[in-house]
């Protein structure tokens, strides 16, 4: 029974980290306008955490930089588990027009398993809300385990 | 076996009525209301009222993290210490005439027990090895000095207020204080405390280390300080310890300002002519769910519309904010008392 609730409970209650891999910031205001009263994120439940050790969803933006890759990957392997990963943007979907620079060293896929993409340049808030809505129910999957 | 059934009864108080389950349902509950209000004030639905509980079960369900870097017996029973001495104060708070553990205790153990949670989370975060829960921790500590001389006034001037009146000089008991109340009705009726009783409500937010008051925890400059290493069940106890400590300020401040109330449900119960132990049970009952409402409209007054309204202070600010105009409000209240106003 305690283990149904958790699982209930980590549906209901995911909290985000958001870590900016080089992004240009449209992302990263639309993921802040997802949580403003217009959408209202809360409501369902996600709160942005403050650090990696409290999250249960990590958003990437931005086409991963060669110099945000051991970083990315540093903060993402201090989440505990269960997780889940999300990709914000096209950019670390797909590298975007930055595809082929030599300072990217995306997509985050080579590295990371990634659960949700969300595409878009930037994504619709409402895309943005699918998606983690998605996360939602791969950590409920998870935990279930 | 009239001490097994004592005994029996001692457990109860502790882990059910003023006890943990109280103190755990109570607090979620207060939190849950304050994140709903909160949102309603900005013009959003909110998140379920609930959901304080999903957000202590899913961390309960989460893998918990020991840095390398961490003392790690200090960091994982730190936050069990803070809880445990959250729940020891809910104990000796009397809800209205009815108290689980009256004349064991006064203001000043109350006084004391309230540093330590404070200070549990400063072990732990201390311990956890993080620079951001450094930073962190120095700002709690000078955020627990700020409240601290504020908070140390308007006890004072309760006590001067009450003891005045019984003829005894200074009155730290709350079971007197409460009896006091329930006799002459409540002492936020009268003017001489009502700079105290908004004092204590200042008071009440930079404790709990509620939003404008939040300089130790800001979770968008330092990474909620002293908890950024922290996750799992561990984080999970902080949460709930935080959740308690906003019902038991606010059950502090009925206890001291509002405590009237509780003779007028007696009398209640006496006009419906139930007497003898089922109204005493009842009467209990009554009283957790009076004190649960008072707390909660308190929770709305001096943490939600607070929280909604203001922006993060400076840790500077909170301390210059409560050493002068806070300790200004209590000290009118305790030379009021003194001069026997």
């Amino acid at each position: 029974m305690f283990k149904k609730l958790i699982a209930e409970s980590a549906a209901k209650s995911p909290w985000l980290f958001h870590i900016n891999a080089g992004s240009c910031n449209g992302c990263d205001i639309e993921l802040v306008s997802v949580l403003t009263p217009r959408y209202d994120a809360e409501r369902l439940g996600f709160k942005l955490a403050g650090s990696p050790r409290h999250a249960d969803i990590v958003v990437v933006t931005g086409p991963v930089t060669t110099q945000s890759l051991p970083r990315v990957l540093r903060a993402i392997s201090q989440v505990p588990e269960p997780r889940c990963i999300v990709t914000m943007g096209s950019c670390p979907q797909s590298g975007n027009v930055f595809r082929g620079s030599y300072s990217v060293a995306g997509p985050l896929s080579k590295y990371v398993h990634v659960d949700v993409d969300v595409a878009g340049c930037a994504p619709k808030p409402e895309a943005v809300i699918d998606g983690l809505a998605l996360a939602t129910k791969i950590l409920k999957e998870k935990r279930g385990r | 076996m009239s001490i097994i059934l004592s005994a029996l009864q001692y457990l109860g108080y502790i882990l059910i009525f003023p006890g943990f389950l109280f103190c755990f349902l109570g607090g979620m509950l207060l939190c849950g209301i304050d994140r709903k209000i909160v949102a309603k004030m900005q013009k959003r639905v909110g998140p379920p009222v609930l959901q304080p509980f999903y957000d202590f079960f899913k961390l309960c369900g989460k893998e918990t993290i020991v840095p390398a870097a961490a003392a790690k017996t200090t960091f994982l029973m730190a936050p069990l210490v803070g809880l445990a001495a959250l729940v020891v104060i809910q104990l000796f708070i009397p809800v209205f005439h009815f108290s689980a553990f009256s004349g064991m205790a006064d203001i000043i153990v109350i006084l004391y027990l309230l540093l330590i949670p404070a200070l549990s989370i400063i072990i732990g975060g201390a311990a956890s090895g993080s620079p951001y829960a450094g930073v962190g921790l120095s700002r709690e500590m000078v955020t627990v000095i700020a409240c601290e001389l504020p908070l140390v006034l308007v006890l004072l001037a309760v006590a001067k207020t009450v003891g005045s009146a019984l003829g005894t000089g200074l009155c730290f008991s709350l079971t007197e204080i409460a009896a006091y109340q329930a006799a002459n009705g409540s002492l936020i009726l009268r003017a001489s405390m009502i700079p105290a009783a908004l004092a204590f409500l200042l008071v009440i937010p930079g404790e709990t280390g509620n939003h404008p008051f939040d300089a130790a925890e800001a979770e968008t400059e330092i990474c909620e300080g002293m908890l950024a290493e922290y996750s799992g069940p561990p984080l999970a106890v902080y949460k709930l310890s935080h959740a308690i400590k906003m019902l038991t300020l606010t059950s502090l401040f009925v206890a001291l300002f509002l405590g009237g109330i509780g003779g007028k449900i007696v009398n209640i119960l006496a006009l419906l002519g139930l007497t003898g132990g089922a109204a005493g049970a009842l009467g209990v009952l009554l009283g957790a769910v009076v004190l649960f409402l008072l707390c909660a409209l308190i929770t709305i007054v001096c943490i939600s519309l607070v929280h909604a309204a203001t922006a993060r202070l400076k840790i500077e600010q909170i301390f210059k904010y409560y050493w002068t105009v806070v300790s200004a409000l209590a000290l009118m209240s305790l030379v009021l008392a003194w001069y026997g106003l």
